[in-house]
């Protein structure tokens, strides 16, 4: 333990300063939240968008559509000789709400509801990870310091000079064909355990490296000095004293974290190591979308205004909930 | 002809891999329903109906008026933009469509391929003065060259000037062409290299009785085994002269020395080659090719979206521009389609590819199982994701249209159910009490291949499979599907012949004697009878006459073995910029052809 040498004795081992109502900082936290009207938007488009990867299913059931049933293909007159909709603006109609996707003639809303999902569940999975690995990594080696701090510092930097798309590229194959016999199918939950591997795995270093910052620079502190003089142990130190003081960052970089991963993740179905046909996929329609957009702009339309939408929500969200923490960095 | 498939392999499975590429950049269309019915394809010109041996009269200059020849005058620039550059200028290293077509400008063979302007194709004279005459039964084949040949520095072209093209083919360093005639000459596989180790350079030559040249105008090949096609195989640009002391071995990739009409003025290699006029072409002896403009200017690094775009708005330098091998892009389809103005500077036509799923009949072993596949295999739907009409037309059984003595036989009634008929398929599976039966469906990983195996899919469990798709990462896709024991049932192949007989394609593709890693009889069918019969019709000493007995047993096999599913055959779609005339199909390579191209 590399403790300086005691400061003067703590008055209390409390946080923040409640002088005059005393509200704790979560309290304040929600009060400065809610009185930003751009967050609170944010966060319901945020919640909405959970809710309908949650709820795809029972879209497509009050809807009557499947994403998978080729519609265009079993039935002649949704699409022309080319694979595009017959009808204007990509095959929107009372039936389709959407529209029709291109030369597989799938229903669009379903497809994005169930590629919303897809994705959702990929990324929220390894934000989780990531965030668990970063705070555990991050916070051991900034309060351990040392030989810990230098070993683990390294790792980071070894795990960091990978080239992210290339590794994946490269693993994925060896992890199917280590679980999956040559003559069976790679089944999609597999598929989707190796997505959240491969992304947790080169994820998690960012935060790890900034956790690891800001714990150096609070162990120092008086507080802290205060709690070991008193005699906390090391896990107390961490959980009462350190975390609380991590949280805005913590926030803010999942927050960060999660569009990026399910940008990431459209990224790998796109060259072949994600997700593959017929399971829906939010960033694969967006690649396709790109593909299509000079015959039929409308295709691209929805899944891209909602990966806008949601990108740019979850971004306001993150930025409330730091402002909201930490007034002072408010513009 | 069984021995060559090492080298035919790999041009038809690249070009294969090109065509499945620039089909999957070939859908198209959209937005909107509109009148489809004048967007589709034009007339067919690669029909077997087409194809002739013309006389000595056709092999004499000059080549015949192109369309429009009214406007043609000399002079001006062609713009050529293509997606990759050339592997090789080296006639004797080229074996792939956008270099076969590009050496048509500066390189003569034996034989070539004179189009005129309704698509029909004769095989003329090109370097010689006829298709050749045959004796021996077709062992030994005579070419006379033409009187006043000359290269680019206006020496004349002789027989010793075609024996050094065709004995340098045996050097070690010439690995990419064709290897018909060096098989033919000296024998199968690869041992034909020992006839010649160094090829001429070391001063030895093939003897007399092998490949002789009794004067200056006469070459005469005495082959193995009988070979009527002979005047086919001599048509492949390795056959034709080189000048020895022109000759710097593997630098020839670089400087090649011209017979044709244009010669290479600047070559970078992976950037740019420009072709200007060789002043010493003599159009009188050439049947097949003008000299209209003053340069081609061929650059590289084009993608379709860049080069369709580029031609579509007919702007400066691309209002000159076309490109050999860039299909429209996908997405341009409707687009062009649907601009009047593109209507005289485009075309949709038949390549010599035809798309097949294999069954893999190591596994598959029920011929009523494979039948059922056969039966289910949604072809339209399939032809639907590859890019739609301008990308692929339905094929009906294992020739390709483009083969001499095809008929349009349908023995799994695909024309009247292109979608499949899963009653039919549920039916024949449960009369072998196979329902439910496993299909591992390989397909090689791209998107457009990923949508394929879902229609695929679908089809086959609506007749009763159970499916399980295995995606093969598309760089070892070639070499996984050609390993004996690759582990799948199904798998998509392509396979483009090199001249419309069907001789290059029953044997290599159905003939068990020829199962082997990397070898292109992927369904592994061995059935004696057929190779009986492969036997009997190759040795028919007329290529007409056996041509529809190639038919006849391409049927049997599909009928009786069902070792494939014919899908489609290929389709290309070229758009030419405003300011060009003469722009025609060639329908043997599958691309437009330059050599009558003019600046307007």
């Amino acid at each position: 333990m590399t403790s300086p040498s005691p400061a003067a004795p703590a008055t209390e081992p409390g946080t923040a300063p409640a002088e005059l109502i005393g509200r704790s900082p979560g309290q304040l936290m929600r009060r400065r939240f809610r009185r930003d009207r751009a967050g609170v938007v944010s966060a319901f488009v945020v919640v909405f968008f959970f809710l309908v990867a949650v709820g795809a299913p029972l879209i497509s059931m009050v809807y009557g559509k499947d994403p998978t049933t080729t519609y265009g293909l079993n039935e002649t007159g949704l699409l022309n000789q080319f694979g595009y909709p017959v009808q204007p603006n990509g095959g929107i109609s009372g039936r389709f709400w959407f529209g029709l996707e291109p030369t597989l003639g799938r229903d669009v809303l379903t497809q994005l509801a169930y590629g919303i999902r897809t994705s959702l569940l990929i990324a929220a999975a390894a934000t989780a990870l990531c965030v668990v690995t970063g705070v555990l990594v991050g916070v051991t080696a900034g309060y351990l310091g040392g030989r810990t701090d230098y070993f683990l510092g390294r790792f980071i930097d070894l795990l960091l000079a990978f080239p992210q798309q290339l590794s994946f590229v490269a693993f994925t194959p060896v992890v199917y064909a280590l679980f999956v016999s040559p003559e069976k199918e790679t089944p999609t939950y597999l598929r989707v355990l190796t997505l959240i591997l491969v992304l947790w795995a080169l994820g998690w270093m960012g935060l790890a490296r900034l956790l690891r910052g800001q714990v150096l620079s609070l162990r120092e502190r008086e507080f802290v000095e205060a709690a070991k003089v008193t005699g906390a142990s090391p896990w107390r130190i961490i959980t009462r004293e350190l975390l609380p003081n991590l949280w805005t960052p913590i926030l803010v970089q999942s927050t960060l974290m999660l569009p990026t991963l399910v940008t990431a993740e459209a990224g790998l179905s796109f060259i072949g190591v994600g997700v593959v046909e017929p399971t829906p996929d939010w960033g694969r329609m967006f690649a396709n979308g790109a593909k299509y957009y000079e015959s039929d702009v409308t295709y691209i339309f929805f899944p891209g205004l909602a990966m806008i939408i949601f990108v740019v929500a979850f971004n306001l969200l993150g930025d409330s909930v730091r402002d909201a923490f930490d007034p002072r960095t408010r513009r | 002809m069984r021995t060559t498939v090492n080298r035919r392999a790999r041009h038809a499975a690249v070009l294969a891999a090109g065509a499945l590429v620039l089909s999957a950049c070939s859908s198209g269309g959209g937005g909107g329903g509109g009148d489809d019915s004048s967007a589709g394809p034009g007339q067919d010109k690669n029909v077997s109906s087409n194809y002739s041996l013309g006389s000595a009269s056709d092999s004499a200059g000059p080549a015949p008026e192109p369309a429009g020849a009214k406007e043609a005058k000399k002079g001006g620039t062609v713009t050529v933009l293509q997606r990759d550059a050339f592997h090789h200028l080296d006639p004797g290293q080229i074996y792939f469509g956008d270099m076969l077509i590009s050496q048509l400008l500066y390189n003569r063979s034996l034989t070539g391929y004179k189009v005129d302007e309704n698509g029909k194709v004769k095989v003329v004279g090109d370097l010689a003065t006829d298709t050749g005459t045959s004796a021996d039964g077709g062992k030994t084949w005579k070419f006379t060259l033409k009187d006043g040949l000359k290269w680019q520095d206006g020496s004349p072209i002789t027989s010793q000037d075609v024996r050094w093209g065709i004995e340098r083919l045996y050097a070690s360093f010439e690995t990419d062409g064709p290897q018909y005639i060096q098989q033919w000459l000296s024998g199968d596989g690869t041992s034909y290299r020992k006839a010649l180790p160094d090829g001429p350079y070391d001063g030895k030559h093939l003897p007399s009785s092998v490949l002789d040249t009794p004067d200056d105008k006469t070459i005469v090949f005495h082959f193995l085994k009988p070979h009527a096609d002979a005047p086919f195989a001599t048509a492949m640009p390795n056959i034709g002269a080189v000048k020895a002391d022109k000759d710097g071995k593997q630098k020839y990739d670089n400087e090649p020395f011209s017979s044709g009409p244009y010669q290479v003025a600047d070559y970078k290699t992976g950037k740019s080659l420009t072709l200007v006029r060789n002043t010493n072409w003599n159009p009188k002896t050439d049947p097949i090719r003008h000299q209209y403009p003053d340069k081609f200017e061929i650059s590289f690094g084009h993608q379709a979206t860049d080069s369709t775009r580029r031609l579509l708005a007919d702007q400066g330098p691309d209002k000159y521009g076309m490109s050999y091998t860039n299909a429209v892009a996908p997405e341009m389809v409707q687009k062009v389609l649907n601009d009047a103005g593109t209507k005289n500077r485009r075309f949709v036509e038949i390549q010599p590819y035809l798309d097949v799923i294999n069954f893999n009949m190591d596994r598959l072993k029920d011929v009523r199982v494979r039948k059922a596949l056969a039966y289910a295999v949604p072809s339209g739907q399939i032809i639907q994701q590859i890019g739609g009409a301008t990308a692929g037309q339905l094929a009906t059984n294992l020739l390709s249209p483009s083969i001499d003595g095809y008929k349009p036989t349908d023995p799994f009634g695909k024309k009247a159910k292109p979608n499949g008929d899963p009653d039919k398929a549920r039916a024949l599976l449960k009369e072998a009490g196979k329902e439910g039966q496993e299909i591992v469906y390989a397909y090689a990983n791209t998107d457009v291949q990923q949508k394929v195996a879902v229609v695929v899919t679908q089809a086959l469990e609506r007749a009763g499979f159970k499916v399980q798709k295995k995606e093969v990462d598309s760089n070892v896709w070639d070499n996984s599907i050609g390993e004996v024991k690759n582990g799948f049932d199904i798998f998509r192949t392509g396979w483009g012949a090199d001249w419309p007989v069907a001789s290059t394609v029953v044997p290599p593709l159905y003939d068990g004697r020829v199962i082997a890693d990397g070898a292109q009889n992927y369904s592994h069918l061995n059935d004696p009878a057929v190779t009986k019969e492969i036997d009997r019709v190759n040795a028919i000493p007329d290529v007409k006459t056996a041509a529809p007995e190639w038919q006849k047993l391409a049927d049997k096999i599909l009928t009786d073995d069902v070792p494939a599913v014919p899908t489609y055959a290929n389709l290309q779609f070229s758009l030419w910029g405003s300011g060009l005339g003469g722009v025609k199909y060639h329908p043997v390579y599958g691309y437009p052809d330059p050599s009558s191209v003019f600046v307007k």
